[in-house]
């Protein structure tokens, strides 16, 4: 009796001891394979397309955003640097000054500056620029297409279904991994990647 | 009493707020943190220094070896003899490349789009020589590519799409060249002689176009015909003397474009016809009113003008550039010596014939073109229109064969297409519909945009930085 009474009382114990120790290991066993799988397993975000992109306008009224998280990058290896910019002034422009009237951005959001005769560096005001496209265009006409469209992932709140991709007429949305999420086309390298 | 202090009081704070508010609202301005654009945002300077550098044109010269050569062939300026873009050399050509082209000889060049001359079997250009900072033309032998002489000039110019681009004219005695700076240059293509030279810059005030010069410059009798566009529209220089004989006012102040001086003939009277960044203008080329503007239009006036004015039939001509411009079909009329100007077709690129860097080829009655980036669907295709609707496209190479901003030209009943990788196509030269023959890739390519050049059998074509000679004779 006073046998059985002891194996009881070591069991319970025992049982506590083991159910604390097992609890603690699966506790550790799932939160080692949460880490294991997180960092194994790519996550996937939005990104457009410049090769498929025909610049209609929809990124910048598309996006549940306002202004659009998709912005006008500048691929500055790809630029040209000219004094005519095809993205930067209105095609037909008289006179190549920053006047408003010469700009082709409806907002103002590039910024054109001299370097030396005969070249200008055009950098991107990231808060003024509305996705619109309308300088993608002009530089992939008459330039070396060094403007180029993308989702700035610092913006984008990554919709499960993301509305400018379901309004894209050129199917140029596409989901790429989180690591590695921007597609600019032509030379641009990695680790200019902004 | 109490009750009616308190609400005093509250009637005081309420017209207290009321003036604050009001005050507020008048004194605030919603668009403070707006900034104008304005001219000069981009800190250029009023005046580039590069515009006081002394050049003393035509001033060094080096010989290497002498040629006598027993070819007769000619490809005497831009677009050739009759500005056509079409060989008129009675040599059978090849209409595939069979095991390959024959490359009959290679030069490096600066980076650029110049072109040659070909003179009696010999070969000229104007190439910019980027370690030494010098405009240099050259001359080769055509058979065995051996430069022979070069006059040159030193000049600094820096890499910017290129730095050369133009073709010389050349004569029995006279070969005149334009430099990237709008340096004008004359020699004896026989012997390398310097004989006169102009700085267009310093003496007309020309402004230099983006890009550097793309006028190449025009031989017509005893006279270089010129279009500085500053001071004066065009002049006309004497070969023998380098003294400017007439030059046409420019009350408009257009200035000097890519496109060169193209001639025209109407009811008998001849005349020069050019694009300038301003307009386009008919000016008399002979009696007694040479250099007169007899006409002139704004009708089509782009910033940046490439193509030169297509001379079509009975007064008709076809103009076209790039940037967005498109083209325009116009008649020039005349009615007791008075000269009117009647648009009859002006559309944007997407709706018709237009070109952006090349002019297209008037042959057998019909127009033939690239069409340019911005022209939707059939864009970079190659293009057949009638002249008297150019809005109307009767054919197309189709989607496989598209091509870029390089040169085409005719030769032997066939079209020789360059693409700016330099692979070369050739289509039969047919107005009914693309023929395809065969095509191949000759250069490396980058910018494969300068114009072709064709005599005794031989083709030349470059790219940014090499020229190549290609024996195209069919055996």
């Amino acid at each position: 009796m006073a046998k059985k009474e002891k194996k009881k009382k070591h069991n319970r114990r025992h049982f506590i001891d083991r159910s604390l120790r097992i609890s603690i290991g699966l506790g550790l066993a799932g939160l080692g394979s949460f880490l294991i799988k997180k960092s194994i397993s790519k996550e996937y975000v939005w990104q457009l397309d410049p090769e498929k992109c025909i610049q209609c306008g929809r990124c910048a009224t598309s996006c549940v955003l306002t202004p659009s998280a998709v912005k006008c990058f500048h691929v500055y290896d790809m630029c040209g640097y000219c004094d005519l910019c095809g993205g930067y002034f209105r095609p037909e422009t008289k006179k190549l000054t920053t006047a408003a009237e010469n700009q082709l951005c409806p907002t103002s959001a590039i910024v054109r500056k001299f370097v030396e005769e005969p070249f200008f560096e055009y950098d991107i005001v990231e808060e003024l620029c509305n996705g619109c496209g309308k300088c993608v265009k002009g530089c992939g006409a008459f330039g070396n297409g060094s403007l180029q469209l993308q989702v700035n992932h610092r913006l984008c709140v990554n919709c499960n279904e993301c509305a400018i991709a379901r309004d894209c007429p050129a199917d140029a949305y596409q989901r790429v991994p989180m690591d590695d999420p921007y597609t600019f086309s032509g030379y641009r390298n990695k680790e200019n990647k902004s | 009493m109490f009750k009616k202090g308190y609400i005093r009081v509250l009637v005081l704070v309420f017209i207290f707020i009321g003036i604050v508010s009001f005050l507020w609202w008048f004194t605030y301005d919603p668009v403070s943190d707006f900034t104008t654009s304005v001219p000069g945002l981009d800190n250029r300077p009023a005046k580039n220094p590069e515009s006081d550098e002394i050049v003393n044109i035509g001033e060094r010269f080096d010989e290497y070896l002498s040629l006598t050569s027993s070819l007769t062939g000619k490809w005497t300026r831009f677009r050739g003899a009759d500005f056509d873009n079409i060989s008129k050399q009675d040599i059978s050509l090849i209409d595939n490349w069979g095991d390959g082209p024959k490359i009959q000889w290679t030069v490096n060049l600066g980076e650029g789009h110049a072109a040659p001359v070909i003179y009696n079997g010999k070969v000229y250009f104007l190439d910019y020589n980027e370690a030494k900072k010098r405009d240099a033309l050259r001359c080769f032998s055509l058979e065995t590519g051996e430069e022979l002489w070069r006059r040159s000039y030193n000049v600094h110019i820096k890499r910017n799409h290129g730095m050369s681009r133009t073709v010389p004219a050349i004569n029995d005695n006279y070969l005149v060249t334009i430099g990237p700076r709008c340096h004008v240059m004359c020699t004896d293509p026989n012997t390398g002689e310097f004989l006169w030279g102009i700085d267009l810059v310093k003496e007309y005030n020309t402004e230099v176009p983006f890009w550097y010069t793309g006028q190449c410059p025009m031989i017509d009798g005893d006279l270089a015909i010129i279009a500085p566009g500053g001071s004066s529209l065009i002049i006309a220089v004497d070969l023998a003397t380098g003294k400017v004989v007439w030059e046409t006012p420019n009350p408009d102040k257009w200035n000097m474009s890519h496109s060169s001086i193209m001639p025209m003939t109407l009811k008998g009277k001849k005349m020069y016809v050019y694009a300038a960044v301003g307009g386009i203008c008919g000016i008399s080329a002979e009696g007694n009113d040479k250099g007169k503007i007899l006409w002139k239009t704004i009708e089509f006036s782009p910033t940046v003008i490439a193509p030169s004015p297509l001379i079509l039939d009975n007064g008709k001509i076809f103009m076209t550039a790039g940037y967005g411009a498109g083209a325009i079909l116009f008649e020039v009329k005349e009615n007791n010596e008075i000269y009117s100007v009647e648009v009859m077709q002006k559309y944007k690129p997407i709706d018709g014939m237009a070109s952006e860097q090349q002019t297209p080829i008037y042959y057998n009655g019909f127009m033939f073109s690239v069409l340019p980036k911005d022209a939707g669907g059939m864009r970079n295709q190659f293009v057949c229109c009638n002249p008297n609707d150019c809005q109307n496209i009767l054919w197309t190479s189709g989607k496989e064969d598209r091509f870029g901003l390089g040169p085409y030209a005719i030769a032997d009943g066939k079209f020789f297409i360059l693409n700016d990788d330099g692979t070369m196509t050739i289509a039969k030269a047919s107005t009914e519909k693309f023929i395809f023959l065969d095509k191949a890739k000759i250069l490396d390519g980058m910018d494969a945009w300068g114009p072709l050049a064709f005599a005794d059998g031989y083709l030349i074509m470059r790219d940014s930085k090499t020229m190549v000679c290609l024996n195209i004779k069919k055996n």
